[in-house]
């Protein structure tokens, strides 16, 4: 029923027994308790709100058991500024204006950050569909668009 | 940016002083939120939409390890009071369905809540809610409002005659039935008349964090509840009425962030109810956060109208008369503050829309059925009517042959105020100028020209229009009689000794920037820096009493209302300066509070800065000025005599494959009048989210009951939202007219955006398919429909 | 919502251990875990409530891309997003990319598996539909040390059905060394983008010396009976040229006359057909553009 995980959060180790159905949403949120990163969906796993980097690349937590996550590195939205500087990204959003309720924004953020690693010079069409997979309900995506457009810049 | 001159924080690109936390991670959502030893409540929803509770069995449930608690409509029935209560009751005329959190007796839509679990694990309140079993006699489903209109026979609320939770014919005040003789005598003479039934599916708003509660209770203190909420402050009176609780006993908190609400945390809704009352009970906190699939299934829901118009014109393109017979499907109604029918009653107010009628006659019915209650959602109540009327203006047009965009300045209101058919009261603006402002941004002519050589090559591009008079605020005039509810905004603001300033507001924002907006305001009135001035929000303990974060209030009413205690504090402050400096022959209007102090205009040599005389007042007072005392805090209330609007039109262009029925929006341009902007980034923002929210709604998102009433969209694989690659960039133009009626001319923005959006893509689509003949008259926008309507077309065309 | 109780969780490193875990369990009871897109939507909603988990991150044996003269060999747990870029996937076997790109989003391309897509063959997924079209095959291994290779034909059943027992593991989708001149193309439409298909079609075919087609395969995933191949037009395409419009046009209209479609929320009936008839006539010329080289 149970089983001891070894889950890497931010630098932080974090060594304890849960439910093997424990989701890794969950072990962020309540086991870590970081809750910046949210859930936005029953089971589905559509909004994307969940999004971490699980071993530097973007995926869903609320579709990943815990024990799948065990022996790898989780970077959470807490874990995206350094020293406490904001990045390039997060400086961006906040610029743009890219986030009204905030809700879906930690999602959007660690997938966005993985994307400009994998391509750090988009089009606006490659960065919207690169969003596919995280749902705002507040801005239209626009000041999105605009603040991960400018980020990749900054970063030239 | 340094402390320029006070002013110019009003319109100043500011960065939201809200995002840090919420770009770290640091957002406190409800979710968020702890209390040691908090318990965890599910509720157990019907599988039935319409059926007799012949039994619900619990006990496995009950005997699950971890389960604290189990309860039915039967158990609380006794112990809590029914809705409705009058804090919550419009002062309209309407049936008002009886109901508890739990069903009693029948259920009367799929989802509604049957029992509720309290464990100590939500893994294993899940696990007990399996284990609930129900018995149910199926009654007939009652799914079509205009069936259930006419059928007596079969009802929802047993006690009522029949399915009417509503009804009214809104003539503006001229008495009906003449009102209706000269309706009919212009529609007998008219040269120009069209008639056409105009349906808008259900669908909502769905924020992106659903709702849910936190709350404990202490013998002493009584209730404390966080909830998800736009209002917390009718919560708390509705809590107190429902548990016969003291209001004083029960202080509810609106998490500072929420994750968005567009109408849909406005209700005073069953489940907080519920877990208000088991909190007493248990005298344990409990923790109530909803699924999407609840969400999806109980709330969320909104539109839902069916609109048969009739227009009259002159053949010059005049318009003359209106005639509209609407139905709405609103659900079981058992919903606090809307009752599932105050959206059609407003759409059908806002029916006339920015048009100059001479005359109308419009009535609507409202049918309870077993579905979930209609939820507001922005673009309350007139998302349907727009798409009706917007459309109608567009088939009027072409029947006078006139170009639409030609028609629509013709019959635009020309002076303000204005008074609409309906009774709706426009204060000011010039719809004109913003009209003329969208057309410089479309070449009309140019595009015309490129269509027409674009369907040589069998291309279609079309463009379409579409206007929406929206509302700046509630008035108390019109949230009175409506919702039972004070219009006013209220603020409080306070000055601390060390010259910060707090503001405290009794509505929750859920994503507006109110922090952001209203520190501009604040510092651009004190001459301070916006990052020097703290706000807080929806905490029923520390605010001034609010009806809530809606219709756009905060730009309008709330943000007028800090002004109006600055000003106050202001005064008071230069009292002191005048008694402190002996200055001759001055009042508050010769001080200007600018980069941090306060200088006598007339002599720049006598100033102090804000901080020193701050201080003073609060830290020192002694050798006042006659009649003062110390301190620095003032509450004031903002009320408009009359109703305020913001006003904006649309333009759209679009291309459509005629062999799947597939479209492509070219461009969105828009032209706003939203008086003087406070923060231009946050105003654009509102814009592009609540246009691309309508597209949304009108193409994507559509809530699905079948034959047995069963919801078969409760969740993101089958209510489909927009993604960021299906949606076009908005260009945002602004024609402004400051508001006359507010202190800085402001105009609350936003709510209402989204409605004129389904007119205006529809009429883009039927230009483009213009050589078919094809008229759009039902929503989604689905390409399924518009190839059907293309064969349909073609084939007729081959007949 | 979350899982119903799961009492074990194993991490094999082998294709061994896999099979010798989901032995200790009854047939059903323990479920093999790949990238975990589908299966996990499916334990949360209790759809399915596995005793155990079998978490195959670890078989190495099961991942990557290779290539030899026989052709191409891609491991089971090889995800959408290493396929949607795989350089041996282009030309002939370009659907499956086609298809790779655009399943959901880049979170699911980062987990998602083509071996959990296929033993899923969830009826609106891309996967099945595509490798139906390519024409691969299925290689199984049982606990038993059984091995058996099936053709995605034999190997895809109805919804959620497929030919793998509960004692097997899919091991890797095999596809033949392909001629010089053949090319593939996949495409969906859904009424969002990148959503599950209300219709998608796979067209492979294969040129002649002359440029006509000399073999086709036409697969059409959406439809409620699962994935299906339309026979009729891929025999009408034999011997036409994709320069020749109405020839394209006339298989496709084929495909779509020949295979049952429904009705559901998506789209009716007859809308499905168009999708098929407008999305093939796009996919054949497509293809045989890949397969001319272009």
């Amino acid at each position: 029923m149970n089983k001891t995980v070894k889950i890497t959060i931010n630098g932080e180790v974090f060594e304890q027994s849960v439910p093997v159905r424990m989701l890794l949403s969950d072990f962020i949120r309540e086991v870590a308790s970081l809750t910046g990163t949210h859930i936005g969906c029953t089971y589905e796993g559509v909004c994307g709100a969940c999004t971490v980097q699980v071993d530097g690349e973007a995926v869903k937590s609320c579709l990943m058991l815990a024990s799948q996550a065990d022996g790898h590195n989780v970077t959470t939205i807490e874990g995206l500024a350094k020293d406490g500087k904001l990045s390039p990204l997060q400086q961006a959003f906040n610029d743009h204006h890219a986030l009204q309720c905030g809700f879906c924004t930690p999602g959007i953020l660690m997938n966005m950050d993985e994307f400009l690693k994998v391509n750090p010079n988009p089009t606006d069409d490659e960065i919207r569909t690169g969003l596919v997979g995280n749902l705002c309900r507040c801005t239209g995506y626009a000041h999105i668009i605009d603040a991960v457009r400018d980020a990749a810049k900054r970063a030239r | 940016m340094s402390t320029k001159p006070g002013a110019n924080w009003v319109g100043a690109k500011f960065n939201r002083k809200e995002d840090h936390r919420l770009i770290t991670g640091k957002g406190r959502y409800l979710a968020d939120l702890s209390m040691p030893g908090a318990l965890h409540l599910v509720f157990v929803r019907s599988e039935q939409a319409h059926a007799k509770i012949k039994k619900i069995e619990v006990s496995a449930a009950k005997a699950l390890p971890g389960v604290v608690m189990v309860v039915t409509g039967e158990d609380i029935k006794t112990k809590i009071k029914p809705m409705p209560q009058p804090v919550v009751q419009p002062a309209l005329a309407a049936n008002y369905p009886k109901h508890w959190p739990l069903a009693v007796g029948k259920v009367k839509f799929h989802g509604e809540p049957i029992a509720a679990i309290v464990a100590r694990d939500k893994y294993v309140a899940a696990d007990a809610a399996e284990l609930v079993r129900a018995e149910y006699e199926p009654l007939p489903y009652i799914g079509d409002p205009e069936k259930a209109l006419a059928d007596k026979s079969n009802r929802v609320h047993d006690e009522w005659p029949d399915n009417v939770i509503f009804q009214m014919t809104f003539t503006g005040g001229a008495e009906a039935e003449k009102n209706d003789a000269e309706v009919d005598r212009i529609f007998k003479s008219a040269d120009v008349v069209v008639r056409q039934r105009f349906k808008t599916h259900r669908c909502g708003v769905t924020p992106m964090e659903t709702r849910g509660a936190l709350m404990s209770w202490d013998d002493s203190d009584g209730l404390t509840a966080y909830i998800t909420t736009q209002r917390p402050h009718i919560d708390r009176l509705a809590l107190s009425d429902i548990l016969e609780i003291p209001a004083e006993k029960i202080r509810v908190i609106a998490p500072r962030d929420q994750g968005g609400g567009f109408g849909v945390k406005a209700p005073f809704y069953r489940e907080p109810m519920l877990v208000a009352y088991l909190t007493r009970e248990l005298k344990r906190p409990i923790r109530w956060v909803e699924s999407r699939q609840e969400h999806l299934m109980a709330v969320s829901q909104e539109r839902d109208q069916i609109h048969d118009i009739e227009v009259a014109a002159s053949k010059d393109g005049k318009l003359l008369a209106l005639r509209n017979r609407g139905v709405a499907d609103c659900g079981d109604g058992c919903e606090g503050v809307y009752w599932g029918f105050l959206m059609p009653f407003l759409g059908c107010v806002e029916l006339p829309n920015a048009y100059d009628w001479p005359i109308g006659d419009v009535k609507l019915k409202v049918a309870v059925t077993n579905k979930s209650a209609l939820s507001p959602a922005r673009a309350f109540g007139e998302f349907p009517t727009r798409f009706a009327m917007e459309r109608v203006i567009d088939m009027v047009a072409k029947k006078c042959g006139m170009e639409p965009a030609d028609f629509r300045r013709k019959n635009v209101v020309k002076h303000l105020p204005h008074t609409s058919i309906t009774g709706e009261y426009f204060d000011s603006g010039d719809f004109v100028k913003v009209w003329d402002n969208l057309m410089n941004q479309v070449d009309l002519k140019g595009f015309r020209r490129e269509q027409e050589a674009a369907r040589k090559q069998g291309r279609y591009l079309g463009i379409g229009f579409g206007l929406g008079v929206e509302l700046s605020g509630v008035a108390s005039e019109l949230l009175v009689p409506m919702e039972s509810q004070p219009g006013y905004g209220a603020a409080t603001v306070r000055i601390d000794p060390r010259a910060k300033v707090i503001v405290f507001e009794g509505d929750a924002p859920q994503g507006q920037g109110h922090e952001t907006t209203v520190a501009q305001a604040v510092a651009a009135s004190f001459g301070i820096h916006p990052n020097d001035i703290v706000v807080t929000t929806g905490d029923t303990g520390t605010t001034p009493f609010g009806s809530g974060t809606i219709g756009a209030r905060a730009g309008s009413y709330f943000v007028s209302a800090a002004v109006m205690a600055c000003t106050e504090l202001k005064r008071k402050i230069a009292r002191f300066m005048i008694h402190d400096l002996k200055v001759e022959n001055a009042t508050m209007d010769d001080f200007e509070f600018a980069d941090g102090d306060i200088v006598f205009k007339k002599n720049s040599n006598i100033k102090k800065s804000f901080r020193e005389m701050v201080e003073r007042i609060i830290m020192a007072p002694i050798n006042m000025p006659a009649g003062e005392s110390g301190g620095l805090e003032h509450t004031a209330f903002f009320e408009a005599a009359k109703p305020m609007i913001c006003f904006n039109a649309d333009c759209a262009k679009v291309e459509i494959d005629i062999n799947t029925g597939q479209f492509k929006i070219l461009s969105w341009t828009t032209s706003e009048d939203v008086g003087q902007i406070i923060n231009p980034q946050i105003v654009e923002g509102q814009m592009q989210g609540a246009v691309v929210q309508g597209l949304s709604n009108a193409m994507f998102e559509q809530f699905v009951y079948d034959e047995n009433g069963q919801q078969l969209t409760a969740d993101f694989e089958n209510y489909k939202l927009a993604t960021a690659a299906d949606v076009p960039e908005i260009k945002v133009t602004h024609a402004p007219t400051p508001c006359p009626h507010t202190p800085l001319g402001s105009r609350g923005i936003g709510e209402g955006r989204p409605s004129s959006v389904p007119g205006t893509i529809s009429n883009a689509i039927c230009d483009a398919l213009a050589p078919f003949g094809i008229e759009i008259t039902e929503l989604p926008l689905r390409p399924n429909q518009i190839w059907q309507k293309i064969q349909a077309a073609k084939k007729k065309a081959a007949d | 919502m979350y899982p119903a109780v799961i009492e074990d969780y194993q991490r094999p490193a082998s294709i061994d251990e896999a099979l010798k875990a989901a032995a200790r369990y009854d047939a059903g009871e323990a479920l093999f875990l790949a990238g975990g897109q589908s299966l996990m939507q499916a334990m949360k909603s209790r759809l399915v409530r596995p005793r155990c988990v079998i978490d195959l991150q670890a078989v190495k044996d099961l991942k990557g891309v290779s290539a030899s003269g026989a052709g191409v060999r891609i491991g089971a747990m090889t995800r959408y997003v290493e396929i949607a870029k795989e350089a041996k996937l282009k030309g002939a076997y370009g659907a499956l990319g086609d298809a790779a790109a655009h399943v959901g989003d880049r979170q699911v391309r980062n987990r998602g598996t083509i071996g959990g897509s296929l033993c899923w063959n969830y009826l609106a997924a891309c996967m099945p539909a595509a490798n139906l079209g390519v024409g691969s095959s299925m290689e199984l291994i049982s606990a038993s040390g059984k091995k058996r290779t099936l053709v995605a034909d034999e190997f895809i059943k109805g919804p959620l059905d497929t030919a793998r027992t509960d004692d097997e593991v899919l091991v890797a989708t095999t596809l033949p060394a392909a001629p010089s001149k053949a090319g593939s193309a996949y495409k969906k439409w859904g009424l969002v983008t990148d959503a599950l298909p209300v219709i998608g079609v796979a067209v492979y075919v294969e040129l002649d010396g002359g440029g006509a087609i000399s073999k086709a395969r036409f697969a059409v995933g959406g439809l409620a009976t699962g994935p299906k191949r339309a026979k009729g037009a891929e025999a009408a395409l034999i011997g036409k040229k994709a320069s020749d419009a109405a020839a394209i046009a006339a298989a496709a209209e084929k495909a779509s006359a020949e295979l049952e479609t429904q009705s559901d929320l998506w789209a009716d009936s007859a809308y499905r057909k168009n999708l098929i008839r407008s999305l093939g006539g796009e996919m054949i010329a497509l293809a045989s553009k890949r397969a001319a080289g272009q």
